[in-house]
C-alpha cells in the first residue's frame, strides 16, 4: 500500500522583548535563578497580570511576516493544569481568540516547485518556569527557576499541509527568516528559542481521510525535526503494516538513538476566559501602522537584488535571507564595488570569516568601508585575489586602515615588466621539462608554471600578467 | 485587645491629613499593608506576610486614615462565619471596616451588624493588593456607621490604577459633591425577587420601602422573570474562577506544606489536598467539575450572565435605583457552612455581583421586632454616590424619628 503523510506543526517562538509578558521583570531566562522575578511572575497573592505592550507589537510583527491577519479584538484564556512550573495553576493562552488567523508561506517542495504552506492561527501565551531535578547528596531535590515564568510568547499554529520531513524543514527555515527579519525573535531550535512539535498521521494515498495523529516533541535543531518526522512515519507505516492501530498520543525524540519514544502522558486542562487580563482591541489604523514598520521582506529584496544588482538568483536569496547581511551588502556595493564581486566575496570569504571568528555583522571590525577597499585594490588589481584574502583576515585584527594593511604587508602586486620578466626567466630556467611539456600540446603545464612564479613573487605577482608574459616567452 | 476580631493590630499607626484625616480603618487580612500578616484565614498562606501595599491601604494612607489592623476573615473571604471586620466597627475599633465582597459579605455582615455596607461597581476600585477569589465578581466593600465615611473613602480609593488593568477607563462618580450624580426619584422593586420571602417577610420588606419612599421617592413594581438564575450563574462562573485563582496556592513559594510527601509531585498533591477548608474546598470542586467536566455549563452561565445584565439594564429604565432584600429569615449568613447554605443566605445579594453594580445595605427599624431589618439598593454602574447619598439620608432620617 502506497501511504502519505501528513504532518502539521506547532511552532512556539520566544518573543525577544526587553520584559516579560505581564511584569517589568527582564526577560532574561538565562541569568542567575529567580533573579527576574516579582510578585506579579512568581503570582503572589494580590499582584495582577500587565499585559505588555511590546510583547503585543512583537507578536503583531511576527504575525504580519507570516502573512497572518491580525483579529481586531483577542483575549486571553487559562490554560489549567497543576504543575510546579506553574506558579499559578494556569498558563496565560490565547486558545479562543488568537491573536491573528489564516496567513501562510511559501517554499519549495523536494522537485524544486513552489508550494504554499498554510497557518490556521497564531496566539500569544506566556512561558512557564524551569524546573530542575538534582541530588542533595543523596537525597533528591526539585529546584524551580521563575526566571522563564511569564516570558512572552506566540505559537504558530499550521494547517496540516506538509507532507515530507523536507517540506517541514524548509517551512521552519522560512519561518525562521521571516521572524528574524521583523527582529521579533532569533527562532534558534539549538538555544530553545523556537520550539517545533510535529504532529503526524499517515493515511492511504489518494484518501482524504484525517487520520490518528501522534505528537512528536524535543527536536532542537532544524535536521531532527526533518530525521523525527521520517522516523515517525517509517514507525506508522511498520504499525499498521502489522496490523497495530496507531493511538493518539506524544513521543519525544531521542537524538542520540535516533528514534521518537513514548512519552506519560500529561493532563491536558480545560481552557477557561481570563477574568484579569482585560481583552485586546486593535484599531485597523494600529494594524496599519505595525503594517508600516514591517522592513522590505526577503522575498521581494531578492527580487530587487537580482532587478538592480543582475545578481544571480541563487546569490540574491542567499543575501536577502539575512536582513544584517544584505544590509551589509549593499553598504558595500555603495562604496564603488561591482555588486557580484561585493556579493561574491561577502559569501564566501567575509561570512566564514565572521563563523570562524564568532562575530556577529555588527560586531565585526571589518565595517563595509573597510570590506570595500579591500575589493577596490582588488577589481584595479593592486592586489591579487590571495593577497586579498589575506588582507581581510588581517583586518579583523587591526584597526589600521586597508591600505596601511596592504603597505606594511607587502601585498601590493608586483606588476611592472621587469621584475616579472626576470622572475618568469628563473622559472622558466629551473624547470625545462614543464616546458617542453606545454610546447608538446599538454596545457596543464602552463597552470604549473604559473603556480611556480607566483610561488617565487611570494604569492605577489599579478598572475594575469604572468600568464601573459609566459604565454610570449613559450610560443 | 478582642483577638475575636483582629489578627493584627499595629499600635503605632498614626494620622496623617487629608479626606480621611483622623479616621481609623481595620482592613481584612487578604488586603496587603506592607509587612503586615496575611493569611486571609487560610493555612494556604500560612506565615505568609504582604510584601507591599494594595492601591487601596496606600491611597487610604495618602489621605490620612489611620490604619488599626487586620479583621479575622472567613477562608479566603467566601462567607461570614469567621469575619470580624462588622464588630470591629461595631466595637468602636475601627469607624470603617474594608471587607471583600464576594457573593455579597459586605453587605450582609454590615445589615446582620445593624450598620451600613457598600460594594462599589466592578472596576472603580483597584484589587491590586486583594488576594481575590472571583475576579469578575470581587469587589472590595466598606463598612461604617456613616454613609459620609464611607462616601469620604471611595473619594480617597476609586479611580484608574496603572497596577489593574481590568479597570475600565471612566469618570469616577463624584463622592463628595455628587457631579454627575442624579438624584435617585424612582426606586424598582422585583416582583419574582420577593417571591422567596415568606409572605409575613415578604410583607415587613414593602412596607419597609413605603416608609423609604415617604422621603419623596416614587415605588415601582418592576418584573425580571429569570431572577432565580442569578445563583445558578453566580454559582457555575464564581466557583470555575475561584478554583482557577486557588490554583497559585501549591506550597511552592509560600504557605503551608505538607510534611508527609516523598517527593516533589506528592508534596504537590498533598498540599493541595490539605490546605483547604470545609466550604472553600468543595466550592472549588464544584468549580474543577464545571471546567473540567461541564465546560458547556460554564459556557451557557457566561452567556446567561450577559442576559441578566441587560435585563438589569432594562430595569434601570423604569427605576433609578432596585431595592432588594438583605437577610432572609431563617438563613443567617454568618451560619451558612456549606456552598448550598452560602447561596441560599446570600440569595438577594448575588445579583450586583453578577452584574458588577454598586450596591448598598443600611440598617431599617419599623418598631417592629419581626420588622425588615435592612434594606439593600442596587445602583446603575457607575451609580454608587446616588446610593450612597439614598442611603444615608435613609439613616439620618430614621435617626431623628426615633
Ligand atoms: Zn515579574
Amino acid at each position: 500500500m502506497q501511504y502519505e503523510a501528513i504532518v502539521g506543526l506547532e511552532i512556539h517562538v520566544e518573543l525577544n522583548c526587553l520584559t516579560k509578558m505581564f511584569c517589568d521583570c527582564p526577560n532574561r531566562p538565562g541569568d542567575e535563578p529567580n533573579r527576574n522575578t516579582c510578585p506579579v511572575c512568581l503570582w503572589l497573592p494580590g499582584a495582577l497580570p500587565r499585559f505588555s505592550r511590546e510583547a503585543l507589537e512583537k507578536a503583531a510583527l511576527a504575525c504580519l511576516a507570516l502573512n497572518c491577519e491580525i483579529q481586531k479584538r483577542s483575549a486571553f484564556d487559562q490554560k489549567v493544569y497543576y504543575y510546579p512550573d506553574l506558579p499559578k495553576g494556569y498558563q496565560l493562552s490565547q486558545a479562543h481568540h488568537p491573536l491573528a488567523r489564516g496567513g501562510w508561506l511559501d517554499i519549495a517542495d523536494e522537485k524544486g516547485a513552489p508550494k504554499r504552506l498554510r497557518i490556521r492561527h497564531i496566539h500569544m501565551e506566556e512561558d512557564v518556569a524551569k524546573l530542575i531535578h538534582e541530588l542533595e547528596g543523596r537525597t533528591p531535590v526539585s529546584l524551580v527557576d521563575f526566571n522563564r515564568a511569564g516570558a512572552p510568547l506566540i505559537e504558530i499554529v499550521t494547517e496540516p499541509d506538509v507532507r515530507s520531513p523536507h517540506e517541514a524543514m524548509e517551512f521552519i527555515r522560512n519561518l525562521r527568516t521571516q521572524i528574524r527579519y521583523v527582529g521579533s525573535s532569533e527562532c534558534s531550535m539549538e538555544t530553545g528559542t523556537m520550539r517545533v512539535d510535529a504532529n503526524i498521521s499517515i493515511r492511504e494515498q489518494g484518501s482524504s481521510a484525517m487520520n490518528t495523529k501522534v505528537e512528536v516533541k524535543n527536536m532542537n535543531s532544524i535536521r531532527h525535526l526533518g530525521d523525527a518526522i521520517a522516523y515517525e512515519i517509517e514507525r506508522q507505516k511498520a504499525s499498521l503494516a502489522s496490523g497495530e492501530a496507531i493511538v493518539l498520543h506524544t513521543r519525544l525524540w531521542d537524538p542520540e538513538k535516533g528514534v521518537t519514544l513514548p512519552m506519560r502522558g500529561k493532563f491536558e486542562g480545560p481552557c477557561v476566559p481570563d477574568p484579569s487580563v482585560p481583552e485586546i482591541v486593535v484599531t485597523g489604523e494600529w494594524i496599519a501602522r505595525m503594517r508600516a514598520l514591517l522592513p522590505e521582506m526577503p522575498a521581494l529584496k531578492a527580487a530587487r537584488f537580482q532587478r538592480d544588482y543582475d545578481l544571480p538568483r541563487e546569490l540574491a536569496s542567499s543575501l536577502a535571507g539575512d536582513r544584517e547581511l544584505s544590509d551589509y551588502f549593499e553598504a558595500v556595493s555603495r562604496e564603488s564595488v561591482p555588486p557580484r564581486t561585493a556579493a561574491h566575496w561577502i559569501l564566501t570569504q567575509y561570512l566564514p570569516a565572521l563563523k570562524e571568528r564568532q562575530l556577529s555583522i555588527a560586531a565585526s571590525p571589518v565595517t563595509p568601508g573597510r570590506f570595500a577597499d579591500v575589493l577596490r585594490r582588488l577589481e584595479a588589481d593592486e592586489i591579487n585575489a590571495a593577497s586579498a584574502r589575506e588582507v581581510l583576515a588581517r583586518l579583523f585584527d587591526t584597526d589600521e586602515s586597508p591600505d596601511a594593511v596592504i603597505e606594511r604587508g607587502g601585498f601590493r602586486q608586483v606588476s611592472d615588466a621587469a621584475s616579472l620578466e626576470s622572475l618568469v626567466e628563473q622559472v622558466l630556467g629551473a624547470h625545462p621539462t614543464a616546458m617542453g611539456d606545454y610546447r608538446s600540446g599538454q596545457a596543464k603545464a602552463l597552470g604549473f608554471l604559473i603556480g611556480q612564479v607566483m610561488q617565487a613573487s611570494s604569492g605577489k605577482a599579478n598572475p594575469k600578467r604572468v600568464r601573459e608574459i609566459l604565454l610570449s616567452k613559450l610560443a | 485587645m478582642d483577638s475575636g476580631i483582629f489578627v493584627y493590630r499595629e499600635e503605632a499607626a498614626a494620622s496623617g491629613t487629608g479626606l480621611l484625616k483622623g479616621r481609623t480603618v481595620s482592613v481584612q487580612a487578604g488586603l496587603s499593608v506592607a509587612g503586615w500578616p496575611a493569611e486571609a484565614g487560610s493555612l494556604a498562606l500560612r506565615g505568609f506576610k504582604a510584601i507591599e501595599d494594595a492601591t487601596v491601604a496606600r491611597r487610604l494612607r495618602e489621605q490620612g486614615a489611620v490604619l488599626v489592623g487586620s479583621t479575622r476573615m472567613s477562608e479566603l473571604g467566601l462567607g461570614l462565619r469567621d469575619d470580624g471586620a462588622a464588630r470591629a466597627v461595631t466595637a468602636g475599633l475601627a469607624d470603617i471596616a474594608m471587607m471583600t465582597d464576594l457573593v455579597g459579605e459586605a453587605r450582609l455582615a454590615a445589615a446582620d451588624a445593624g450598620i451600613i455596607g457598600y460594594r462599589p461597581s466592578y472596576g472603580l476600585v483597584s484589587r491590586y493588593g486583594l488576594f481575590g477569589l472571583i475576579p469578575s465578581m470581587e469587589a472590595i466593600g466598606v463598612l461604617s456607621r456613616s454613609a459620609a465615611d464611607i462616601a469620604a473613602v471611595m473619594a480617597a480609593v476609586a479611580g484608574r490604577d496603572e497596577k489593574d488593568f481590568s479597570m475600565p477607563e471612566e469618570p469616577v462618580p463624584g463622592f463628595l459633591d455628587g457631579a454627575g450624580q442624579p438624584r435617585i426619584r424612582t426606586l424598582g422593586w422585583i416582583r419574582e425577587s420577593v417571591a422567596f420571602l415568606e409572605r409575613q417577610e415578604r410583607q415587613a420588606f414593602l412596607l419597609a420601602l413605603e416608609g423609604l419612599a415617604k422621603a419623596g421617592l416614587t415605588l415601582v413594581e418592576t418584573s425580571l422573570e429569570e431572577f432565580e438564575l442569578f445563583r445558578a450563574v453566580h454559582q457555575v462562573i464564581g466557583s470555575v474562577e475561584a478554583s482557577s485563582a486557588a490554583g497559585k496556592y501549591d506550597g511552592v513559594r509560600f504557605g503551608y506544606r505538607s510534611p508527609a510527601a516523598k517527593n516533589w509531585n506528592e508534596m504537590y498533591l498533598k498540599t493541595r489536598g490539605e490546605i483547604f477548608g470545609p466550604l472553600v474546598k468543595p466550592y472549588l470542586f464544584q468549580g474543577a467539575y464545571y471546567q473540567f467536566m461541564k465546560y458547556g455549563a460554564f459556557e451557557k452561565a457566561c452567556r446567561l450572565r450577559s442576559h441578566l445584565i441587560r435585563e438589569l439594564q432594562r430595569l434601570f429604565g423604569q427605576a433609578d435605583a432596585l431595592a432588594l432584600p438583605a437577610l432572609r429569615a431563617g438563613f443567617d449568613p454568618r451560619e451558612a457552612g456549606s456552598v448550598s447554605a452560602l447561596y441560599d443566605a446570600f440569595l438577594f445579594t448575588l445579583p450586583a455581583s453578577v452584574a458588577g453594580l454598586p450596591a448598598v445595605c443600611f440598617p431599617w427599624d419599623d418598631g417592629d421586632p419581626a420588622g425588615c431589618r435592612a434594606i439593600q439598593l442596587v445602583g446603575p454602574r457607575l451609580g454608587d454616590a446616588g446610593l450612597l447619598a439614598l442611603a444615608g439620608q435613609a439613616v439620618t432620617n430614621k435617626t431623628k424619628e426615633s
